[in-house]
């Protein structure tokens, strides 16, 4: 693949190098048919301080998951034991982010991915048939087009099920057989339609607690997954470095020239922080807003500004349109969350303003466009 | 390997650094003093504990017990507040202290602790610093100058793991199970060292650290002499070396500091003075400390209850430390069975399986296994040799949880910390000495005839009135109860802080022995040597503390209920004080609830005293309060109009009294009475235009009933809110509220005001009606049933209603619902495809 015309290319792509260099320098135990050992994982994951020497040169790791330790620790653990992984959370937590990671450092696929949607059915997930072919020849291997999930069987590699609860919970219960026998049965193909999954294989689901919840899925289908729950970045500096590494990468796609402002990084990072928290640094108590404050939220408010500023402003960060497009991403939901920003400029960035001044004051300068 | 000090003439030295409970360190602890067989062994802790060694030992003594300590300033030393002062040294099976106390006593060598004594502590530290930090409970042996420095934050940046407690067990337990005793405390000799050194000294000596590490470098010169003097009669020089042999163990925080300070001693060129820099030069008096064993229990030593420190999960360590003896005893070719942390997480695994299917019925075997499996790849990943505490958690949280990680899902981690915690309660040997008010304790149960031997719940019923013995049965219960010894609780009878039961003239009691009303009766000894004297000496504690005139009040209920008749005036004291200086209105009303109340009982308890003059106090620091009540939040608003109500009350007895008097005695003077102050204080809160509408209501419903107003003003205010602005019309029903608790009669005074209702439920709408529905609610429950029947009646009539069509209704005629059922099938049957 040119990774030139890509919009977005998969991980295992945009990460080929640290990955090869890993695989080179990896003596760990792997699980059977895994592409690097579980410490190598969760160094790709949570990066390294070290750089790994590789064909003569160096290769950094980056962090590139930042939050728990922990739980990406779990993840891989689950993963190399017998059941399914279920990443939960509200949206813009990163989880699908993390699901790809993973997947990419196991077994160096990313893209074995079934995208959940209320209109998904049963074969989408098992397999279905190419119907010329089934006409001309008959049920056959031929004839059959397999599903992610057949292909994650057959090649002993991870599927990945986006936001799984999105699909309606008959058609979730097909992964129950699946998951716990590691088997499924094509009766079609006859004596030769079981299909045996290979080592290697598992399943990474994401679902989202905002809309629908895990609530409606069986509880046989929930035995067979390990829940792990992803919680939003809970420190501001974390949070700017987020956003900072995020626009970063998203603006060098984009070949977008300008340098990333880390002053307004804060700035968001604060005001979506204590949105989200409910309490300001300086003590006083917000109303939290209901629409989804999450850290891709606050991310691709900026990297919108930095597109209208590259574009036609004067390559800078422009505060008046930050402002403009963070009232884009709230009013969403309803109508009730811009009262809320407004109150929490005339309060807490007033103060923030009066004490700070500088960018501040013209955030707090900037409130006008909240309407 | 650790500090080692030679002296020629005198003794062999080795400081030993430990961390108050750790399984691995009391396990190394136990193989130094049994391979190197030192004479001495001595401790870090308060050396006043050391009369408690024999039964510390004791092997009837069983874990976890603590060492109380309390000192009493009577001579200043402290502060000048002359406070009285206690704190805790908890013991766990696996404390390296008791292991070396263990240990050492078993292998016949001499063990002493060798710190300041608490008091002396005290008087080293700062306000507010080490041993004088305020808290709930105030530990001996606390471990945060080794797991708070920015030194142990950056190392745990560093190795990945998220705080001192997992570095801990990643670097000292789990890997101390294979080291030998020098690789083992030469690291954390190491680690020591550093956070020692991060550590600023002027810190250290506001602590009270300096002056500790003098006293015990003092006592360990003192015992070296001493052993070299016992000695001397020996003339090979090895042999006296040998026998010569002190082991000192004491937090790894102050091995550095000994070390420094013992070998400058020894290399004699400042003749002792720097190791002793910093000794206090006065040692408080011996008589004001006390030491005692009490029980303690694992909940208590949980670091992570709050109030204790040293390690957390002490279940889960004490199940460690058991495997690994277990382990130590058994021959080494016999060793096949799992290695001690995997077999303690394997038992908390199954454990909290267990406990999850008896709670919520959902954990599966399988899960278990899943956990298990799971907790053995994350020691792999993590580099550790076996997993630990850290890693159980997380498998529980992976393979137990179904579902989003929240509140309504997280009991089996819930589960799990309470297996981790353990809850086990220590118990002492026979001869573990009591302080003086246990012993009075015990006489006082074996003169009432209460059972202290068996732990089964006893009842008894006591006749407080008419019986001398069960009033003072009454009164010991109470004390207890006062003291916070969990040994007695009433079950019925009058209760002066509530009011309630006022009627009731037997008490019953229900009382059981326990463990803890001896670490209760033990933690009050600070406070007197008699069940009486600490219920006296918290008392003066509480009343030095108290704010409020609420707080001095309910005490003097309980010292009523307690029959300390001697501190009576004490309380009188300090409540006048306070009801002087409380700003809270609330407060102040329940002080004068509680006061007039203490007034009414005061021959039952015989009190003798007056409380007359207090009440009046308290009478004019509510008026004078009272205007400022009109605006209040509607939340307080029945706290309120229950004060105002009791005011009024309490006002109209006393000026009852006094006019009866004032009869008798012929006098008569001109000053406005406590009723006129009243009632101008409740007309300035009527002209105040934005007085809560309730408390508005009771304002007038008071001025009512007191004569001062009639029914066509109070017509109309109510007319000004029911031809108000919307809101102020919605308002009304509060103000009913308000009127109606204020003066009830009201309603039946003609129809007026029931008719001004009626009009205003016919003005608003049905969306509003619903919205007042709980207001009006109020309004009415200060009726009774046959009042309720009346105004229903009346009401009805407004409406051409009789009582009878009200109460009687027709009956559906049976052709109605045929014909309903007939339509529904027909419904059915045409409309189904």
């Amino acid at each position: 693949m040119d990774e030139q015309k890509l919009l977005r290319p998969p991980v295992e792509v945009r990460y080929r190098e640290e990955l090869e260099a890993l695989k080179a320098v990896d003596s760990g135990k792997r699980p059977e048919n895994w592409q690097l050992s579980p410490k190598a994982v969760r160094t790709f994951i949570l990066g390294s301080k070290t750089p790994v020497t590789y064909e003569g040169g160096t290769v950094t790791i980056g962090k590139k998951y930042f939050g728990n330790d922990a739980l990406v620790e779990r993840c891989i653990i689950t993963l190399a034991g017998n059941r399914g992984l279920m990443l939960v959370g509200e949206p813009g937590t990163a989880k699908t982010m993390l699901s790809e990671l993973l997947s990419a450092a196991i077994c160096g696929v990313s893209t074995n991915t079934i995208q959940g949607t209320a209109g998904t059915t049963e074969d989408m997930i098992k397999y279905s048939w190419n119907y010329a072919l089934l006409l001309a020849k008959g049920p056959s291997r031929e004839a059959l087009v397999p599903s992610p999930l057949y292909v994650g069987m057959e090649q002993g590699l991870l599927t990945r099920f986006e936001e799984i609860t999105r699909t309606p919970a008959e058609v979730q219960d097909s992964l129950i057989s699946v998951l716990s026998d590691k088997v499924l049965n094509v009766p079609e193909l006859g004596d030769e339609g079981i299909l045996f999954a290979r080592p290697g294989f598992n399943v990474i689901g994401t679902a989202n607690t905002r809309d629908k919840g895990v609530n409606e899925m069986s509880s046989a289908l929930k035995r067979r997954f390990n829940f792990e729950t992803v919680m939003p970045v809970r420190e501001v500096a974390l949070e700017k470095q987020i956003i900072l590494n995020e626009v970063r990468s998203l603006a060098a796609e984009s070949h977008i020239d300008m340098p990333v402002d880390e002053d307004v990084a804060e700035l968001l990072a604060t005001t979506y922080h204590e949105l989200r928290e409910g309490v300001s640094d300086l003590g006083h108590r917000i109303d939290s807003p209901s629409a989804v404050m999450s850290t891709a939220e606050a991310v691709s408010v900026y990297y919108q500004t930095m597109i209208g500023g590259y574009y036609y402003g004067d390559g800078n960060m422009d505060v008046n349109s930050l402002v403009q497009n963070l009232v884009g991403a709230l009013s969403k939901e309803n109508k009730e969350d811009l009262g809320r920003v407004k109150d929490y400029f005339n309060t807490v960035i007033k103060d923030k303003a009066s004490k700070e001044g500088g960018l501040w004051k013209q955030y707090y300068e900037a409130r006008k466009w909240l309407k | 390997m650790e500090t080692i000090l030679r002296s020629q003439e005198m003794a062999e030295i080795k400081l030993l650094p430990v961390r108050h409970h750790s399984p691995a360190c009391a396990r190394q602890v136990q193989r130094v003093i049994k391979e190197w067989q030192p004479r001495a062994v001595l401790i870090e802790g308060p050396a006043t504990a050391c009369t408690l060694i024999p039964a510390m030992i004791d092997p009837a003594t069983k874990a976890p017990f603590a060492v109380y300590y309390s000192y009493d300033d009577t001579a200043g030393a402290v502060s000048e507040e002359k406070e009285k002062y206690r704190c805790y040294y908890p013991f766990l099976d696996y404390s390296p202290e008791l292991e070396a106390l263990r240990t050492g006593a078993a292998q016949g060598a001499q063990v002493a602790f060798i710190d300041l004594p608490y008091g002396d502590i005290l008087a080293a530290s700062q306000e507010g610093k080490g041993m004088r930090q305020e808290g709930e409970k105030s530990n001996y042996n606390d471990d945060y100058l080794l797991s708070r420095s920015a030194y142990v934050r950056r190392l745990c940046e560093k190795t990945g793991l998220r705080g001192f407690d997992e570095f801990w067990e990643k670097y000292f337990e789990l890997e101390g199970l294979s080291q030998d005793s020098d690789t083992w405390f030469g690291n954390l000799l190491t680690y020591c060292r550093q956070a020692r050194e991060s550590t600023p000294p002027e810190e250290l000596r506001e602590e009270g650290c300096l002056a500790r590490e003098a006293y015990m470098a003092k006592n360990i010169l003192e015992k070296a002499r001493e052993l070299a003097g016992t000695s001397r009669a020996s003339h090979l020089e090895e042999e006296t070396a040998a026998r010569n042999r002190i082991l000192v163990v004491t937090g790894g925080f102050h091995t550095p500091a000994l070390a420094q300070r013992l070998g400058e001693e020894d290399a004699g060129a400042s003749n002792g003075a720097f190791a002793l820099e910093d000794l206090p030069k006065k040692l408080v008096s011996a008589k004001d400390q006390g030491v005692y064993l009490m029980p303690y229990s694992m909940e208590a030593a949980d670091a992570l209850n709050g109030y204790a420190s040293g390690m957390p999960f002490p279940g889960f360590y004490q199940e460690i430390w058991e495997h690994v003896q277990e382990a130590e005893q058994e021959a080494p070719e016999e060793k096949e069975e799992a290695p001690p942390y995997f077999k303690a997480v394997l038992d908390m695994i199954v454990g909290t399986g267990k406990a999850v299917r008896r709670a919520e019925g959902s954990a599966s075997t399988y899960d278990e296994i899943c956990a298990c499996s799971m907790v053995e790849g994350l020691a792999a990943l993590r580099g550790k040799p076996q997993p630990g505490a850290y890693e159980l958690q997380d498998a529980v949280l992976a393979c137990f949880v179904k579902g989003e990680y929240n509140l309504a899902t997280d009991e089996p981690m819930r589960l799990l910390r309470r297996q981790m915690t353990g809850k086990r309660v220590g118990e002492l040997c026979r001869n573990a000495g009591e302080p003086p008010v246990l012993q009075d304790f015990r006489v006082r149960c074996k003169q009432y005839g209460l059972q202290t031997s068996t732990t089964l719940e006893n009842e008894v019923t006591l006749s407080v009135f008419s019986k001398k013995k069960h009033r003072q049965m009454s009164m010991f219960f109470h004390r207890l109860l006062f003291l916070q010894a969990s040994y007695a609780r009433r079950v019925k009878g009058p209760n002066l802080q509530t009011g309630r039961d006022r009627n009731l003239i037997r008490e019953i009691w229900k009382y059981k022995w326990s463990a803890q009303v001896m670490a209760a009766l033990i933690d009050a000894s600070v406070y007197g040597g008699s069940v009486e004297d600490a219920a006296k000496g918290l008392l003066s504690e509480r009343l030095k503390k108290a704010v409020y005139a609420r707080e001095g009040a309910l005490l003097l209920t309980q010292v009523l209920e307690m029959g300390l008749e001697g501190q009576l005036e004490q309380v009188y004291g300090r409540l006048s004080e306070l009801l002087m200086s409380d700003m809270d209105f609330y407060s102040l009303a329940e002080a004068l609830r509680l006061l007039t109340m203490v007034r009414q009982l005061r021959w039952l308890y015989d009190s003798g005293l007056e409380t007359r003059g207090m009440i009046l106090t308290c009478m004019r620091r509510l008026l004078g309060l009272l205007p400022g009540m009109a605006k209040i939040k509607e939340e307080d608003m029945s706290r309120c109009m229950e004060a105002m109500k009791l005011l009024y009350q309490v006002i109209g007895r006393m000026e009852r009294e006094e006019s009866k008097d004032r009869e008798t005695s012929g006098i008569s003077d001109g000053e406005d009475t406590l009723l006129d102050s009243f009632f101008d204080a409740l007309t300035l809160m009527d002209r105040d235009s934005e007085i809560q509408p309730g408390v508005h209501g009771c304002v007038h419903g008071l001025l009512y009933g007191g004569g001062r107003e009639d029914v066509k003003q109070i017509e109309q205010v109510c007319r000004g809110y029911l031809t108000g602005t919307r809101e102020q019309l919605l308002k009304t029903a509060m103000f009913f509220r308000g009127l109606f608790y204020g003066a009830k009669d009201l309603v039946f005074v003609g129809n007026t005001f029931l008719g001004m209702l009626d009009q205003f439920l016919k003005q608003i709408g049905q969306e509003d009606f619903m919205l007042l529905l709980p207001e009006l609610h109020m309004a009415f429950t200060y009726f009774t049933p046959a009042e309720t029947d009346r105004i229903a009646e009346t009401a009805a009539g407004f409406h051409g209603k009789s009582r009878r069509e009200l109460q009687e209704q027709a009956a559906v005629p049976e052709a109605w619902y045929l014909y309903g059922q007939e339509l529904e099938e027909f419904a059915l049957t045409t409309l189904s495809p």
